[in-house]
């Protein structure tokens, strides 16, 4: 059994290291900075931490004014209240503010309880936009890790590139997907699994999904590659051309709507570098519901987004393409 | 070199309001907002020309800034947050310096700086500002950081009365107040008016309006609420008449010295102030005017008057009386007669009596120095409290001149030069002309009030007035002595804007209705002006047009009414 850890506490833990090095890095929360696990920061630096309170606009235009003065300023609260909510202000405040060559503002919007394995709390907080909305603004940098080692590195990425970015954390706990030593860069995806029939791009934690398939799919003779796109924008286009034109076929697995999300992103280049079938696997332009915590695979499922899907899926796209 | 700083001490004492200063740069700021919208054929002169005095003060006399390196660490941040008033900013970072002047005609146009709203293209732009509710936030933002560093600079932001209905700008003023950003002064344009109509009927901060006459919410204090909003927010609350300087300033020191809760002055104001068909008429929030009528507003820009009481003319055992008198009566300035018994033969109050009389108001007090020498005696005037002070040409030369310009000028006092009946302007004056803030042309014997204008003045003024533009004079003509009801349009129509009124007005039972009188005589012949011009353009059909546009009020009527005396329509 795969290791699950807290991508939460991961950030959390992250932050304040990140904190200690840096005077310039800011936190700001909006009233869920217990769950976000950022108010240790609060703690350990009390100058340089503000909640804000339920105000999410706020939160993100206060977080960008302390980026216009020259600081690093995380904003952070769930999915939901950020991307659906704010839209307005992320784009005027943060992302199109630029200057001498420096595009929008330094902030860091780091959420979580994305998508749907929200869970319980239903249909109404389950995000599965955001990405749609981050990647259409301009500045805007977009990345969803898949486990704790992705949570940490990328945070500590971010800290250190300059400009806007969203990265999209998950509620539960996720599965350790990889190695302490795997390194991160922003725009370049990672090849989890290589093979030669057949691509899965997965992102946040359909990883884990796209790996189980991989391994199902390897039992009845089908290679799979698996790609970790993270970095969903900018995307990794070299890689997915090179996965089209060596794989012949795409599955790509999101939790997030079809429209306009991942598997479009990743579309979009497939069509313009190296057109081969592809299959979007994700919401199919449907709204989520309640699921407790173990029912939160049986939500999963009613949308399709599970391994066996995603082996399906392949198969399916290797039928055509033969 | 950064421009001017805080009302820092000079003397042991707070400096002057630096009174014309700041209006020659309003001014020239309205100018540019008529050029730079009529150029662009869109954009929004009315919500530029409500914050026109509060974006002068805070730029020409509380903010700290280099516009030669505009990202100057230490500089004071202005966010503009109603940022569809773009052209309102960036009139003034012309003005001070940021870029050419001419550039404001590139205003909305592609590839240019200056964008329909406010952009970080444009140097000295510190909020990319037009989707409303934000600026506060972001002021907040810039203020925790500038606490975070220890940092002494300040922010000043702009917000408007319809962006008021932004649930945002709520959220900021709990978290400002929170977070006591005492370093942080907001002001609010209060000007009545938002896109669809008044604000009190879209969305009522006060309460809202019964009637179609929006003046009813600026005579009626009772009704005014949105304080009251703030106040129980946790803020500092000031609020003002937003297009009067004195108050501004006064308003904008008290809150720099608040500390432990972030302060809101807000401002009562008119939109588009200044231009009579602009004035309180909801049309202009976002309409340009057209190329036609653009030079009849430049020159009606140029004809803004003001009013100057002069109390000697009433009871001497009182003085502080009249002051009360002249303040309650709305008067622009409080003129002070100083008389030494040596340049002439009656002597009045030195500047032992305007140091006592400082503190009944904060309005401009517009010192006459009728003495001999007076640069021996400037400092004492300025330590005084006056915050314009004019000397007697025929007892000053171009050395002593020049050093009374120069402790002026580092004082912020606005500087004056007058000029007795018998007097030319001298040779010396010239050099001095094009910083001038006001020249007196007296039109009696100076020494004592009550006496009869001497009717050659007229002649004197307007040919003074021509040399004054040669030499590009951008201050005011005062008219002093003798000025009443019944020739104070020809004495505007000569050329002078201030206007000295003694026995005329402070001798008057009721000094606010006089005042008032006074007004409509001075308007009545500026619009006179204004039609005479418009029909030089374009005959009676651009008298016709011009007249048209004034909506609101009974204007239209009027202006019709003169243009048929005077034979233009």
């Amino acid at each position: 059994m795969t290791e699950m850890t807290d991508m939460r506490t991961t950030y959390g833990e992250t932050l304040i290291k990140i904190g200690e090095e840096n005077p310039n890095v800011v936190v700001v929360g909006a009233d869920t900075t217990d769950s976000l696990k950022t108010r240790p920061f609060g703690k350990k630096f009390p100058n340089r931490f503000f909640n804000v309170g339920i105000a999410e606009a706020n939160l993100v235009s206060v977080a960008a004014g302390l980026a216009n003065e020259g600081k690093v300023a995380f904003a952070s609260t769930y999915a939901i209240f950020l991307p659906g909510r704010c839209v307005d202000q992320i784009r005027n405040a943060i992302a199109y503010p630029s200057r001498n060559g420096k595009l929008g503002l330094n902030v860091k919007m780091v959420v979580s309880h994305g998508g749907l394995t929200v869970g319980a709390d239903g249909g109404s907080h389950q995000q599965i936009e955001d990405i749609a909305i981050m990647r259409a603004i301009p500045n805007m940098r977009v990345l969803i890790p898949a486990d704790t080692v992705a949570v940490s590195k990328l945070t500590w990425i971010i800290s250190q590139v300059y400009g806007p970015f969203y990265m999209r954390m998950a509620r539960s706990k996720t599965p350790l997907v990889h190695s302490e030593a795997q390194e991160f860069e922003i725009g370049k995806g990672i090849v989890l699994r290589d093979g030669s029939d057949c691509t899965i791009a997965a992102c946040g934690i359909t990883v884990q999904m796209a790996l189980d398939a991989a391994d199902s799919l390897k039992k009845e003779g089908i290679s799979s590659r698996v790609l970790d796109l993270f970095s969903i924008k900018p995307i990794d286009a070299a890689l997915i051309e090179k996965a089209a034109r060596e794989t012949g076929g795409i599955v790509t697995c999101e939790e997030h709507n079809i429209m306009a999300g991942f598997g479009s992103a990743v579309a979009e280049i497939v069509s313009e570098t190296h057109p081969v079938p592809m299959r979007r696997i994700g919401a199919q332009d449907k709204f989520g519901e309640s699921a407790r915590d173990n029912e939160v695979p049986l939500l999963l499922a009613k949308h399709g987004i599970t391994s066996i899907n995603i082996a399906n899926s392949v198969k399916e796209i290797r039928s055509k393409t033969r | 070199m950064f421009d001017f700083g805080y009302s820092i001490s000079y003397f042991g004492k707070d400096m002057g309001l630096n009174y014309y200063h700041i209006l020659k740069r309003v001014r020239e700021a309205r100018k540019l907002v008529i050029k730079g919208t009529t150029t662009a054929g869109s954009g929004h002169p009315g919500g530029s020309f409500s914050m026109a005095e509060i974006m002068g003060c805070i730029l020409f006399k509380f903010l700290r800034y280099d516009p030669k390196n505009p990202l100057w660490e230490d500089r004071d941040r202005m966010v503009l947050s109603k940022g569809h008033a773009s052209p309102g900013l960036f009139s003034n970072l012309a003005v001070a310096g940021y870029f050419d002047k001419s550039e404001i005609e590139t205003l909305r146009k592609f590839e240019s700086r200056l964008q329909g709203h406010p952009d970080y293209k444009c140097p000295g732009v510190e909020f990319c500002g037009g989707s409303l509710g934000i600026g506060l936030s972001f002021s907040i933002g810039m203020a925790l950081a500038a606490r975070i560093d220890s940092k002494t600079h300040r922010i000043y932001t702009v917000i408007g009365d319809g962006e008021s209905d932004e649930g945002q700008v709520w959220e900021a003023a709990m978290a400002a107040s929170k977070y006591k950003l005492d370093n942080l002064t907001v002001f609010l344009d209060r000007n009545f008016i938002q896109q669809d109509d008044y604000t009190e009927r879209v969305m009522p901060l006060d309460e809202e309006l019964a009637s179609d006459d929006i003046s009813e919410m600026w005579k009626n204090a009772a009704r005014w609420k949105i304080g009251d909003k703030w106040r129980s927010f946790g803020w500092n609350v000031i609020e003002i008449d937003g297009h009067r300087i004195e108050q501004i300033v006064k308003a904008t020191n008290s809150a720099l010295q608040t500390k432990g809760t972030p302060s809101i002055i807000v401002s009562r104001t008119v939109k588009g102030k200044m231009v009579e068909h602009m004035e309180d008429n909801p049309k202009w929030h976002g309409v340009a005017p057209s190329p036609k009528i653009a030079p009849i507003i430049d020159l009606e820009l140029d004809c803004q008057f003001l009013i100057a009481p002069s109390i000697i003319a009433g009871d001497m055992a009182n003085l502080e009386n009249e002051v009360k008198r002249a303040a309650h009566g709305r008067a622009d300035f409080v003129h002070l007669d100083v008389m030494d018994g040596l340049f002439v033969a009656n002597k009045t109050f030195d500047h032992n009596k305007i140091k006592e009389l400082r503190p009944i108001t904060p309005i401009p007090f517009d010192a006459h120095l009728m003495i001999n020498e007076p640069v021996k005696h400037i400092k004492d005037y300025v330590e005084a409290g006056s915050d314009i002070i004019t000397v007697h040409a025929e007892v000053c030369d171009e050395s002593s001149f020049g050093e009374i310009h120069d402790t002026l000028r580092a004082n912020e006092v606005s500087i004056g030069l007058a000029l007795n009946p018998e007097t030319e302007l001298p040779p010396w004056a010239e050099r001095f002309i094009a910083d001038l803030d006001q020249l007196i042309v007296m039109s009696v014997v100076p020494g004592k009030s009550g006496q009869k204008y001497i009717e050659s003045s007229h002649e004197k003024v307007q040919r003074i007035a021509k040399i004054l533009a040669e030499k590009k004079f951008t201050g005011l003509i005062e008219a002093d002595g003798g000025v009443d009801l019944s020739n104070v349009e020809s004495c505007f129509l000569d050329g002078a804007r201030v206007f000295v009124g003694g026995s005329a007005i402070i001798g008057q039972k009721d000094v606010r209705a006089t005042i008032v009188e006074f007004r409509k005589k001075i308007l009545y012949a500026r619009r006179k002006l204004l039609i005479q011009k418009a029909y030089s353009l374009g005959g009676s059909e651009l008298v016709s047009k011009w007249i048209d546009l004034h909506e609101v009020g009974k204007k239209k009527s009027e202006l019709v009414q003169i243009a048929k005396e005077a034979g233009y329509v």
